[in-house]
């Protein structure tokens, strides 16, 4: 494996800025690169086969001109931008692609992409939108067809032994992603958030190994920097949709503000919980997989009163909250993400009631509009300051 | 002379009339329900998964979906789309939810149905009905309801899997089983907030009824594939309401059956829905509800739309296989409407195109020359395939398409003069894929 001659957050950056680090010497050896759709295909079982997954991203500074041609402008930004680095061929190295029914136009871009890209491997995994006892079962099922296909494609068997181990592996994984969320903590933080987002972002193209020998070095490195960020005025935490670039972090950052924690998709989200070791494995990945992610795409069963199914769906974010001692909490979403847009009310509703302040912060996905975020941004802070 | 010339071009259908009675019975049967403290469920069209068990149950449905559209139409909506964007929602969210926000705060500020709501408005849920399928919307947007209603939302569950999936073995089979249990446990949640036990045999004379009403609306939208098309889209989108929301009641099929009578009567006639049928067009996806005088401008050129987006129509005749249990049919009557255009292009080989398929088997059945696609400012999952759709069906059967913005609710974002200055370039276009398509060996 690529040796990178830089440790800790220098190797992160160099990953951030190419994504296809380890991707060219793991096809050098003759290994499969696939890519991935969102946080739900189980990783494990591309990692049994010795695939190396790799989070399939947008890129928000890159104009989106081929995609156009395929599907409207109204469509999720990030999505388009997916697509349209696809048909661009910077995605040219990837062996197949599994993807999920996460959202609505997340399950259609699966097929849509599989129909312009045609690569020799393709799995899309229908995911159910509910956590009821009987789609446990039906999602497992999805899992083995998904273990079916990846097996033919693979001409070899996973082995449940080996699947279990690297369910450990990914978990191990978790943890130091944890620890390195624990660095902000303190105050001031030991890590600026445009600093994990791209440890974490590092992560998403990186093998298992590499990435969590990444985040040791990370995390020795941190504990002792003495070039950490300064203590500012606010500690924010951030909600919502993914984020590829931190560009929307770093200029929070250079306001009056440390960004401390997130509930992302391309954060905390991706990592959080843990798979828990079963019998058989595929009850432990369904479980996790289908349930644990806290991504609005699931539906929570509603509760008997307006304020406690608040505190079902977003009383997690309390405990964020609190371990990490947010002062305001910023609900950022790209525009036309339908799963994220119906959740501010309710959302903005329950942190009012728990005296969070909070703004919803809606974009482009692009930076070439900074100007009015951070006009709000700093309104913001003023008025929680 | 304009008006003569207008009410000549397009033919509607006289049976279409057949429907507005049983609109009117369905909403206000909602309010009586209301008035007199029997259970109303507000509920999305969930392709008949749970509506003749919610009817069996004696549970009166509304659809917040359809309110829209009566809302769109009234004029109304853009208050209520102003209330929704004041409490908080994003503007690009889906425009009949929008609107059933805007109505449910001013509904909980009056304390009663407002007095300018259409047909009697909505009366208060004893609870909502949402469904996984297609849109994430369908069971967002209930959730989100919560901030007004306290009362329990129940999702039916509904599997999407892709064209490999749906042609490999046993995945069909699979997705029916688990749509089965989750009914149940549908049933036994209605079983206990109303208190009561399902009648069996009346839910199977439901389904018996449903099953009829597809079988005859079907047929009837099989005999639009004649030339000229004898049912023009505009009285599609009107008589589609039945099937879609009464297709237990019995009313629903004798309509049907009359609506059949007179296209039927008309194919044998060689009359047409449109006076000189020119050109033969497929709409997608929904259209302006607030602005369909539109489509007379269109027919006063000889456009007739013959065709549809197909989430909209009935489903063929079954043909999975499972038993005779009434759960069992009602899953995999659901669940047909969604995978049948694969399966049906599997079998008569024609290319399998993921999210473009039914208008690829409809464009050659139909024998369509052009597409007019309604890009849907607010609904991504009807827009999402729209573009695609067009490409395929431009590059393998030689029929362009032509693109409009609008919205199904706000009629702020639709600006007919904008197609209506384009419909003749784009005459020009469907003649000359009309020659290709000769050169190209294709019967139309």
């Amino acid at each position: 494996m690529s040796q990178l001659s830089v440790k800790g957050l220098a190797k992160a950056q160099q990953i951030y800025e190419d994504r296809q680090v380890y991707v060219r010497d793991v096809k050098a050896k003759g290994r499969k690169v696939m890519g991935y759709l969102c946080a739900y295909p189980a990783l494990e079982m591309l990692t049994a086969l010795d695939i190396l997954p790799c989070r399939v991203l947008g890129n928000m500074h890159e104009p989106i001109t081929k995609a156009d041609a395929q599907v409207p402008a109204i469509i999720c930004p990030m999505l388009r931008s997916m697509l349209d680095l696809g048909l661009k061929g910077k995605y040219g190295f990837l062996d197949g692609f599994v993807g999920a029914h996460s959202c609505d136009c997340g399950g259609s871009f699966c097929h849509l992409w599989d129909y312009n890209m045609k690569l020799p491997y393709h799995h899309f995994i229908d995911l159910p939108h509910v956590v009821h006892e009987d789609s446990f079962g039906f999602f497992k099922e999805g899992l083995k067809l998904f273990q079916k296909t990846l097996e033919e494609y693979m001409g070899k068997k996973i082995d449940p032994d080996r699947l279990k181990e690297e369910i450990r592996t990914h978990n191990r994984q978790r943890a130091l992603v944890r620890q390195l969320y624990d660095l902000r903590k303190p105050t001031p933080p030991l890590l600026s958030g445009a600093e994990n987002l791209k440890v974490v972002l590092a992560l998403l193209c990186s093998p298992i190994e590499e990435g969590s020998r990444m985040l040791e070095e990370v995390i020795e490195q941190v504990k002792t920097r003495t070039d950490g960020p300064r203590k500012k005025g606010a500690r924010l935490m951030l909600w919502g949709t993914p984020l590829t670039e931190v560009g929307l972090v770093e200029m929070m950052e250079s306001l009056d503000a440390n960004v401390v924690m997130d509930d992302i998709c391309t954060g905390s989200r991706h990592f959080w919980d843990d798979v828990e070791i079963t019998e058989d494995p595929l009850d432990g990945l369904a479980k996790r997989y289908l349930e644990d992610i806290k991504c609005p795409r699931t539906f929570r069963e509603s509760q008997e009163t307006y304020e406690q199914e608040q505190d079902c769906r977003f009383g997690y974010l309390l405990d964020y909250a609190r371990d990490w001692k947010v002062d305001g909490v910023i609900l950022q979403s790209m525009r036309y993400c339908d799963t994220h847009g119906y959740e501010v009310p309710t959302l903005k509703a329950f942190l009012d009631r728990q005296g969070l302040p909070n703004i919803y912060l809606e974009h482009e996905y692009s930076m070439v509009a900074e100007a009015p975020l951070k006009t709000r941004v700093e309104a913001f802070l003023e008025m929680i300051a | 002379m304009g008006e003569e010339l207008k009410k000549k071009a397009m033919n509607r259908l006289q049976t279409r009339n057949v429907v507005r009675p049983m609109v009117n019975k369905m909403y206000s049967e909602g309010v009586v329900a209301g008035n007199e403290g029997r259970p109303v469920a507000w509920s999305m069209v969930n392709w008949w998964e749970g509506d003749l068990i919610m009817r069996t149950m004696g549970v009166t449905p509304v659809y917040p979906e359809n309110f829209g559209t009566v809302c769109a139409s009234d004029g109304i909506a853009q208050k209520y789309l102003g209330i929704s964007d004041a409490e908080g929602f994003p503007t690009h969210l889906c425009g009949y939810a929008r609107n059933t926000f805007g109505y449910s705060a001013e509904m909980r500020r009056l304390g009663q149905v407002p007095p300018d709501a259409p047909l009697g408005g909505m009366a208060r849920p004893t609870f909502m009905l949402s469904s996984e399928g297609y849109c994430d919307a369908r069971f967002k947007w209930f959730q989100a309801l919560r901030h007004y209603w306290n009362v329990p939302v129940w999702t039916l569950v509904y599997p999407h899997p892709g064209p490999k999936e749906i042609l490999a073995e046993g995945t069909n089979r699979t997705n029916v089983e688990y749509m089965k249990k989750e009914l149940l446990k549908f049933v036994e949640f209605l079983e206990n907030l109303l208190g009561k036990k399902m009648d069996w045999d009346l839910l199977a004379e439901k389904l018996d009824n449903q099953e009829k009403v597809f079988k005859v609306w079907w047929d009837v939208n099989e005999l639009r594939k004649a030339k000229p098309c004898p049912l023009h889209s505009r009285d599609f989108w009107t008589l589609m309401v039945p099937c879609y929301y009464l297709a237990a009641e019995k009313e629903a099929l004798e309509g049907y059956q009359a609506v059949y009578d007179e296209v039927k009567a008309r194919v044998d006639a060689g009359i047409g829905a449109v006076e000189n049928e020119k050109y033969r067009l497929l709409f997608s996806e929904l259209p302006p509800w607030h602005s369909l005088g539109f489509f007379d401008k269109l027919a006063e050129r000889g456009w007739n739309f013959v065709t549809e987006s197909p989430g909209y129509h009935p489903p063929p005749p079954m043909e999975l296989e499972g038993t005779n249990e009434t759960l069992d049919r009602i899953a995999r009557w659901t669940y047909w409407a969604f995978v049948w255009a694969t399966i049906d292009a599997h079998k008569k080989g024609y290319p399998i195109v993921p999210g473009a398929q039914q208008y690829y088997n409809w464009a050659r059945e139909y024998q369509i020359d052009g597409v007019l696609t309604h890009h849907l400012l607010t609904c991504r999952t009807a827009t999402f395939w729209l573009t695609h759709a067009m490409n395929v069906i431009k590059d393998k059967l030689n029929i362009p398409g032509m693109a409009m913005e609008g919205d199904i609710v706000d009629l702020t974002v639709f600006d007919p003069s904008v197609p209506l200055n384009n419909a003749g370039p784009f005459e020009d276009t469907m003649e000359h894929y009309r020659q290709l398509r000769k050169e190209q060996g294709l019967a139309w």
